[in-house]
């Protein structure tokens, strides 16, 4: 979530509410003068609690980077103290404003829960808050619609992680249908739930539907699909794809590594990036415990192993 | 019903020393019958009986070692049994290689991973199917009556056995969709499903979250079992699943209720869920409604079970069904969690 840019969105919608109909350069005037001193602009207070998670994200992303320098239980600690301290500032948002879906949303993703705790907490937010007015055309364009599609998008990765593939499915269905163009990238979700309910034909037609471009988690899904449908020389051969398609995918799928939890969505990555390989690897987990020889099978692989660990090389990770 | 390879043993017999009877003058024929009991069990070699005989004979007595006294024994006798039962399997097969039960089991004790198991069972699936069917078609043509419908059975079961253990490990795997057909197909060979393979295939039906097919399973009970309704545990288990999954957790508390309906002294079970190894012969004998076989459902049903990324281990489903069940019989669920800890306590 890029909570500075929808900010700026949003204060400048607000504004050229109140002041009436502008030009377009005389908008883009104006987004300008926003994005310079944002918190002049919040006169909402839905926007001030946004101003305030902007920072508490800033100071927990802040705070991720220095991980790398601490041991195993500094680790922990460090990490429960940023999460609480996110969480404690998002309660603070979320009593602001009390319609602030986005803080009231990270306050309940940053307790870091069990899948059912949360999954109750987010069915709970998304009756309080209720469908809202679907606007026309792709709905992430409505900056102010953009927290139901997180929600939502959070409801489905949480019903992937607590083994309820049919409601992921179709919470990330429901996605795709009212945003198009999938930011928030529920295809992602869509395809890993699809491979574990073995859904061959429900898969390819999500394929198709994004123009077969693919990503870490469909070439991941895909193998693991037809490993599960038994068809093995076809599994060999998208685990290839995947292979060489996903930077450090043989890497990531050998060596899994922790990935902090998603707060609220899935970091920005790019494209066909080892950081992509490692967050597919991530959330493929609960599907990937559920077939239990399958990294058994991919270490059967020469090629597979000798690409990882090059990969390593590389990089001088651990290997 | 599991198989019972013992009295199946016997049915070979009998059948074969009815068939040397025929001819014979109908009061000698009555007597000898008479002393066939007490020689089966006391002079076995007497009997007249083929290689296939003999090699089946040993997997009945593998079976009761490694099926029934090796998950009894102690650290100290298992080697000595694991031993027993490869030497009465490689002694079968020394017999008649074609003896696909011992043939099934010795790959299994064998197989260094489910995935292996899994590979062996499937490329041999049709081969098995094959010779079973030749030996029915053989014994149908050379026999009459019920004797003939009798060993057209015998002779299919190997086959039967195969499949039903093909379902149970693609369902290990998570080959899923695998298990239902490979249960289909057995159930398409033997109606009667005398395996007992809808059972695996109310749990595939469940893990594909297929409600309309776990459904559809529940009214062909009326069929394929018309002496058993569709509320052992397997079933209301899957069904369970499939309500917890949906998040219609009182209908899911209300199948967990009927299952202890059930099952009156199954809370334990439920509790604690203990994951034990298969049957390798078949799934083991137990009766209906016992704790046994709930104690069996709920290993069977650790895929269900311990499914998702829940922190105490468990799994969201198993987590959930312990919670609940604690909360409809907190005593029966205490005592089991006393027993969880003290195993605990054991190991480490």
């Amino acid at each position: 979530m890029n909570a500075w840019d929808e900010l700026v969105e949003r204060c400048a919608r607000r504004r050229r509410e109140k002041i009436g109909p502008l030009s377009e350069d005389a908008y883009a005037e104006l987004v300008l003068a926003v994005r310079e001193d944002p918190a002049s602009f919040v006169d909402d207070p839905t926007e001030a609690a946004l101003l305030v998670l902007a920072q508490a994200l800033d100071a927990y992303r802040a705070s991720c980077r220095n991980d790398d320098l601490l041991d195993d239980a500094a680790f922990e600690a460090e990490r429960r103290r940023r999460m609480s301290a996110l969480r404690a500032e998002s309660e603070r948002a979320a009593q602001m404003a009390e319609r602030s879906l986005d803080a009231r949303l990270l306050a309940l993703l940053a307790q870091d829960l069990d899948p059912d705790p949360l999954l109750g907490g987010l069915i709970e937010l998304e009756r309080e808050f209720g469908p809202g007015a679907r606007p026309e055309g792709d709905a992430w364009e409505d900056v102010f619609y953009r927290p139901r599609l997180r929600l939502r998008a959070a409801v489905a990765r949480a019903c992937l992680d607590g083994a309820r593939f049919k409601m992921a499915a179709s919470a990330s269905a429901s996605l795709v249908d009212v945003a198009p163009r999938d930011q928030l990238g529920a295809r992602r979700t869509f395809a890993l739930a699809l491979a574990r309910l073995e859904d061959e034909k429900g898969f390819d037609a999500l394929d198709a539907r994004f123009d077969r471009r693919g990503d870490a988690w469909s070439h991941l899904a895909r193998v693991i699909l037809l490993f599960k449908l038994d068809r093995m020389s076809a599994a060999r051969r998208a685990l290839r794809g995947y292979e060489g398609l996903c930077e450090g995918g043989a890497y990531a799928l050998l060596r899994p590594t922790y990935v902090e939890p998603y707060l609220p969505d899935r970091p920005e990555t790019v494209p066909g990036s080892f950081e992509e390989s490692m967050l597919a690897v991530r959330e493929a987990e609960p599907i990937i415990a559920d077939v239990p020889d399958f990294i058994g099978w991919c270490q059967g692989f020469d090629w597979l192993v000798a690409s990882a660990e090059r990969f390593a090389r590389g990089r001088d990770l651990d290997w | 019903m599991a198989h019972d390879p013992k009295r199946e043993d016997y049915q070979r017999l009998s059948l074969r020393f009815a068939q040397g009877l025929d001819g014979a003058d109908p009061g000698v024929a009555m007597r000898a019958f008479a002393s066939f009991g007490q020689r089966f069990a006391q002079d076995r070699d007497s009997l007249p009986q083929s290689d296939a005989d003999r090699a089946f004979h040993l997997v009945a007595l593998a079976t009761e070692v490694v099926d029934y006294r090796l998950p009894f024994a102690t650290d100290e006798q298992a080697p000595e049994l694991i031993q027993r039962g490869k030497d009465l399997l490689d002694e079968a097969l020394s017999l008649d290689p074609t003896c696909y039960d011992a043939l099934r089991m010795r790959s299994s004790s064998e197989a260094p991973s489910v995935e292996a198991r899994y590979r062996v069972l499937a490329d041999r699936a049709d081969e098995v199917r094959a010779y079973c069917e030749a030996a029915r078609d053989e014994a149908a043509s050379s026999l009459e009556g019920e004797r003939a419908m009798l060993a057209a059975n015998i002779a299919m079961r190997p086959y039967w056995r195969w499949l039903a253990s093909l379902a149970e490990e693609a369902l290990i795997c998570g080959r899923n969709t695998v298990a239902a057909e490979v249960a289909e197909r057995l159930l398409e060979s033997d109606p009667t499903d005398s395996c007992d393979v809808r059972f695996t295939l109310a749990y595939a039906l469940a893990k594909l979250e297929d409600e309309t097919g776990l459904a559809r399973l529940g009214e062909r009970y009326a069929t394929i079992s018309p002496q058993r309704p569709a509320n052992d545990a397997w079933m209301l288990l899957a069904r369970a699943a499939l309500a917890h999954k949906r998040c219609d957790l009182l209908a899911a508390r209300d199948l967990l209720a009927k299952l202890l309906e059930a099952y009156p002294t199954g809370a334990g079970a439920l509790v604690r869920q203990v994951e034990l190894p298969d049957g390798e012969f078949s799934r083991l004998r137990v009766s209906p409604y016992s704790e046994d076989e709930l104690i069996l459902a709920v290993s069977e049903g650790i895929v269900l079970l311990q499914e998702g990324s829940d922190r105490s281990g468990r799994g969201v489903l198993g987590s959930w069904v312990a919670g609940t069940v604690a909360s409809l019989r907190p005593e029966a669920a205490a005592e089991a969690m006393r027993d969880r800890g003290s195993e605990g306590a054991q190991k480490s």
